[in-house]
């Protein structure tokens, strides 16, 4: 069987137009499945004084953005983090799985945005993606599904877990 | 009507140091699932083998034991050695996976306590029986151009055996596809990578493009990138970007670094693996395609 390897260009105005791609992988409940498959799941939403802040900051050499963590127990022993980081062109939604013992069990990315020049970092730009359903984030750019072409590193999220590992130790195990 | 309909199942993780990310289409959600895990299983495996970050993967025990003494590897880690060994003959050293010194050198990798030779090539690497390798002399080797393809080719394998009927794999730009249909790929653009200059059809075929517009930084007023000629030694500067397509995905993956430094001297090489190519200039236009047969029956570096 042939297939043709053929260039589609895009028209000039697609070029010009700021773009931004967003995918979602993942709500909260198919976070929770995908991780803990079958568990029961108790929110325990976490709002970090100053000073645990700080041991954290200074535990995992990670700034913290947020005092507040969204956390849930799972029936059985073991955690469920929803965590954001920020990039310089990416922005993204995952969560943490971790075991009784606060080691790793699982990473998903929930949401995945990334644009180029600079919104990432405006509050405004990233608000209009709360809350938003599959469809509604994804009519973006909604033919762009598979991109060849190297991907931003994933260390955001490497500096991430490191920061949940730290949260773990000091406002989670006790 | 008995027929179920087909649904897509899309999971991304954190692997490789980029964002793995997998498809896959059926009618049987808790098959997807399972296939789905057991992909990312895989390429979790050729992660915990061949980072250069890891102090416990094979990479980083050649980097440490293979010189003056012999280290044994993974049977997985064995093939990828044995591509790049391939690829790098057939380049003749534009493609060198003991270019992780000058990697290093330039903060592209961490340098470790490593201390190479300063000019150690792929000819210092000898790959022996029962997957032992050993070093002529100090040498350390980085994966990164090679092993993502590898890992999604072991996916897109793990998926089949799963009886998933179609899906993608795509780690960081490095993809592949399978199943009936035809799937669009969009390329970025070369010089402003969140972008898109166009895109390429691809049905049962990997794609892999390489270019040094995310990780570019300032060196001596020029800009350069971590992708380098090993013949030369000289690292990337412009903002092109090379896609190559090809039956597999560790062969798009070697060739676009391949075809970033020798352009259409390296047309060659492509008829020998089946493979296309496509350049992309800084403006995002195509300099040069080149296309060679689509015999799915393309020869890989294993045979």
């Amino acid at each position: 069987m042939k297939s043709e390897f053929v260039f589609i260009a895009l028209p000039a105005s697609a070029l010009i137009a700021p773009s931004a791609f967003a995918v979602q992988y993942l709500n909260v409940e198919q976070a929770q499945k995908a991780i803990f498959p079958g568990k029961s799941f108790t929110a325990a939403p976490v709002k970090l004084t100053s000073v645990q802040r700080k041991a954290i900051e200074q535990a995992s050499a990670v700034r913290v953005l947020h005092d507040e963590q969204r956390v849930w127990r799972v029936g059985g022993g073991g955690w469920f983090i929803v965590d954001e980081v920020v990039g310089k062109h990416d922005f993204i939604t995952y969560a943490v799985g971790l075991n009784t013992d606060g080691s790793v069990k699982q990473i998903e990315i929930m949401d995945y945005r990334e644009t180029y020049g600079g919104q990432i970092r405006d509050q405004k730009w990233r608000a209009q993606f709360v809350g938003k359903t599959s469809k509604s984030t994804l009519k973006l750019d909604s033919d762009i599904k598979n991109i060849s072409g190297a991907t931003l590193s994933c260390r955001h999220i490497t500096d991430g877990v490191k920061r949940l590992l730290a949260f773990y130790e000091i406002a989670l195990k006790h | 009507m008995r027929s179920r309909s087909s649904i897509e199942i899309h999971r991304c993780r954190p692997l490789l140091g980029t964002f793995v990310e997998i498809a896959a289409s059926g009618t049987n959600p808790a098959g997807l699932e399972r296939g789905i895990a057991a992909a990312f299983a895989s390429v979790e495996k050729v992660h915990c083998l061949m980072s250069y970050h890891d102090p416990r993967s094979d990479v980083s025990r050649l980097n440490r034991e293979a010189f003056p003494k012999s280290v044994i590897v993974h049977p997985w880690t064995w093939r990828v050695l044995e591509a790049a060994q391939q690829f790098a003959q057939e380049s003749d050293g534009v493609f060198d996976i003991t270019m992780a010194r000058l990697l290093a050198s330039r903060g592209y990798l961490p340098r470790r306590e490593y201390r190479p030779h300063n000019a150690a090539t792929w000819r210092d690497i000898f790959l022996r029986k029962n997957c032992r390798i050993f070093f002529r002399r100090p040498v350390i080797v980085d994966l990164g151009g090679i092993a993502k393809g590898f890992a999604v080719d072991r996916a897109i394998e793990v998926l089949k055996d799963n009886g998933v009927v179609a899906g993608m794999v795509n780690a960081g730009g490095d993809l592949r596809t399978f199943g009936q249909a035809s799937q669009l790929i969009h390329v970025r653009h070369p010089a402003e990578p969140t972008r898109f200059a166009g895109a390429v059809r691809l049905r049962e075929r990997a794609m892999a493009t390489s270019g040094i517009y995310f990780e570019r930084r300032k060196h001596r007023r020029n800009y350069v990138g971590p992708l380098l000629d090993g013949r030369t030694g000289r690292f990337g500067r412009k903002l092109i970007s090379v896609s190559v397509a090809a039956a597999e995905c560790i062969v798009a993956d070697a060739l676009t670094k391949i075809v970033f430094s020798l352009r259409e001297k390296a047309a060659g090489l492509l008829v020998r693996y089946h493979a296309d190519a496509l350049l992309l200039e800084r403006d995002g236009t195509p300099s040069w395609m080149f296309r060679s047969s689509c015999d799915t029956r393309a020869r890989t570096p294993f045979d």
